[in-house]
């Protein structure tokens, strides 16, 4: 009898099922402020600057950060140039933000779209379009980088430009397989069978199938994207020389590296809390829609 | 007969996808870049030399004739001349560097390898201990460093503040190996390690594991011999699916501990100006990526004997 009521407390809907989401969402909470603060950082960075990022001043040059004995003028102290790394450290939260702004969503839709397509059509234009795909794995991304800088010099368009490349097929490889699966259920032979349209098929049936598996891929490219902008401008192909990127800031500080630590450990460490904010995210995404996508990467 | 119809297809892939770089390559240099421009000291080059220098290089030819040109120039082994360095043949210079980035690529994955899969097993057989802990942890931090920042943190702390290791270079052999190994390979090894944790999981509930567990075998042999061989299986893919990716680590790794290999060619080659070293570096390396994905694919056949069951 004791055993039966404590039962029927336990399965009472409301009580348990709240108390479960509320646990549930603590591990986004944290990855989710950090994202707030980087994206306000980035979207304001003109208001909350300090000084011109841009702005050499030698006489301030490597002026510690407050907490090491400097100052309030610069908060986090100078580079070997005296620039502001507060203020540069903002405006590389813009660049990182246009960056996976434009490239993750592109990629997301450009993949998603050819996975839709190779994985329904299939045949040989299924094959073809999946060794355009496999390519991805032949040329490093940097390889083109590096190619584009020689060609042009280096730009945020080329970034953009050449991430997008690289990161579109990895959307495309795992949706072709959702499809090729989905294609033989029977809700989508039943519709095939009543007459239903390829594109109607494809929005009705197989979007909203593989609609968790792009936005997993989606949130876990954020962290890879950062770095793969951070590396670029860190090899000078990236962003160009006067705009302020983690990267470069990374590539600057690197020449002063023995006498001042912050010049370097200040945009490193916001490179690795930002990544490490994307990948939480990503997880905690996998583990609540799909966990059988543990292997992702 | 099967094996070398399919040796046969695999190659004929490969030199598809060798082609198809070749062909990215030489079109978007020609569209979008303007070889007068990079290939010639800018202001001093006058108006006629420009011209000549046009003609010599039959640039003023159709696009397709110098594709085929081009085509025919790398059959025969022509890369093209460094424009540096008092006209060397540009493979040449890439065959100086090419040893020491396979030195480094390999050290990379043999680090990542030695620590990754001891890790993943145990942390696979003890679920929920500190070892598994800790192996997560290096997992998510692991994946979220860039190996750069990771590379001149180390040459910091280890080179410079302890003297253990040379801040850069090749001259000082295995010790000068160590730190660009240890940054190149700690992404791979997270990856790996991933891997072989979720691999051993799965396998040690499999109905062959139980049986092997309830005819007597002692649980070394069950974990070594039908655990870990088919665990290690997906690692083997994707040792050969990473290649691109660690190549382009080797190119910032390089940078980073001014590494005499390729990766620092190409990079030099781009302050210098020197496009033809950096278009000939780029074939190269992405064709040894298509060899090497080969044999990767043909040798995993002798691994995992389900395919080579399933062809017969």
């Amino acid at each position: 009898m004791a055993a039966g009521a404590a039962d029927a407390v336990e399965f009472q809907p409301g009580i348990r099922r709240r108390r479960i989401r509320w646990r549930r969402y603590i591990g986004l909470s944290v990855p989710a402020l950090i994202a707030l603060v980087v994206i306000v950082a980035g979207v304001f960075a003109e208001l909350l600057q300090t000084h011109d990022p841009e702005f050499i001043d030698l006489a301030a040059r490597l002026a510690p950060p407050v907490f090491d004995g400097g100052t309030w003028a610069h908060p986090l102290g100078t580079d070997e140039l005296g620039r502001d790394i507060y203020s540069r450290l903002l405006h590389g939260a813009r660049v990182s933000l246009i960056v996976v702004g434009i490239v993750v969503p592109g990629a997301a839709l450009f993949g998603t779209l050819i996975g839709l397509v190779s994985g329904w059509v299939g045949g040989m234009t299924g094959q073809i379009l999946m060794r355009v795909v496999d390519l991805q794995l032949a040329l490093p991304a940097i390889l083109f980088a590096v190619l584009m800088a020689s060609l042009v010099g280096p730009s945020l368009t080329n970034v953009i430009v050449i991430l997008l490349f690289w990161t579109w097929p990895s959307y495309s490889r795992l949706v072709r397989a959702d499809v090729l699966s989905l294609r033989e259920r029977d809700f989508v032979t039943a519709s095939r069978s009543v007459g239903a349209a390829p594109w109607w098929i494809m929005r009705k049936h197989l979007l909203p199938n593989v609609l968790n598996t792009i936005v997993i891929v989606m949130t876990l490219e954020v962290a890879l994207v950062v770095l793969a902008e951070a590396a670029l401008s860190f090899l000078s192909v990236g962003v160009p020389p006067g705009t302020s990127s983690w990267g470069r800031m990374i590539t600057e500080g690197r020449d002063t590296m023995n006498v001042a630590w912050w010049p370097i450990w200040l945009p490193g460490l916001t490179l690795l809390i930002i990544s490490l904010t994307g990948n939480l995210m990503g997880d905690w995404l996998r583990d609540a829609l799909d966990p059988r996508l543990r292997n992702l990467r | 007969m099967q094996f070398w119809n399919y040796l046969i297809i695999r190659l004929i892939q490969a030199i598809f996808v060798t082609l198809l770089v070749v062909t990215i390559v030489f079109f978007v240099s020609r569209l979008v870049g303007n070889p007068e421009e990079t290939m010639l000291p800018p202001l001093v080059t006058s108006t006629e030399d420009k011209e000549r220098f046009r003609e010599l290089l039959g640039l003023n030819d159709p696009l397709h004739i110098q594709y085929g040109n081009f085509l025919i120039d790398l059959g025969q082994g022509d890369f093209g001349t460094s424009w540096r360095g008092g006209g060397t043949s540009t493979l040449d210079a890439i065959g100086d560097r090419a040893l020491n980035t396979v030195k480094l690529g390999v050290a990379g994955v043999v680090f990542a390898l030695a620590l990754a899969v001891p890790l993943g097993i145990i942390a696979a057989l003890r679920r929920g201990t500190t070892v598994d802990w800790l192996a997560r942890f290096v997992a998510v931090i692991g994946q979220a460093t860039p190996s750069f920042w990771l590379g001149l943190m180390m040459i910091f702390f280890f080179s410079v503040q302890l003297g253990w290791f040379p801040t850069g270079g090749a001259e000082d052999g295995f010790r000068s190996l160590i730190l660009p190994a240890i940054a190149l390979g700690l992404f791979e090894l997270v990856a790996i390690m991933r891997l072989t944790r979720s691999g051993m999981i799965e396998v040690m509930d499999t109905d062959f594991v139980r049986t092997a567990r309830a005819k007597g075998l002692s649980e070394r042999t069950v974990i070594w011999r039908h655990g870990v061989r088919h665990a290690l299986l997906p690692v083997v893919t994707m040792l050969g699916l990473s290649l691109g990716r660690l190549i382009g680590g080797t190119v910032i790794i390089e940078m980073v501990f001014a590494w005499p290999g390729v990766g620092r060619l190409i990079i030099d080659s781009i302050l210098k100006n020197d496009f033809p070293m950096v278009q000939a570096a780029i074939i190269v390396l992405a064709a040894s990526i298509a060899l090497v994905n080969l044999f990767v694919d043909v040798s995993y056949r002798f691994i995992d004997p389900r395919i080579r069951a399933g062809e017969a």
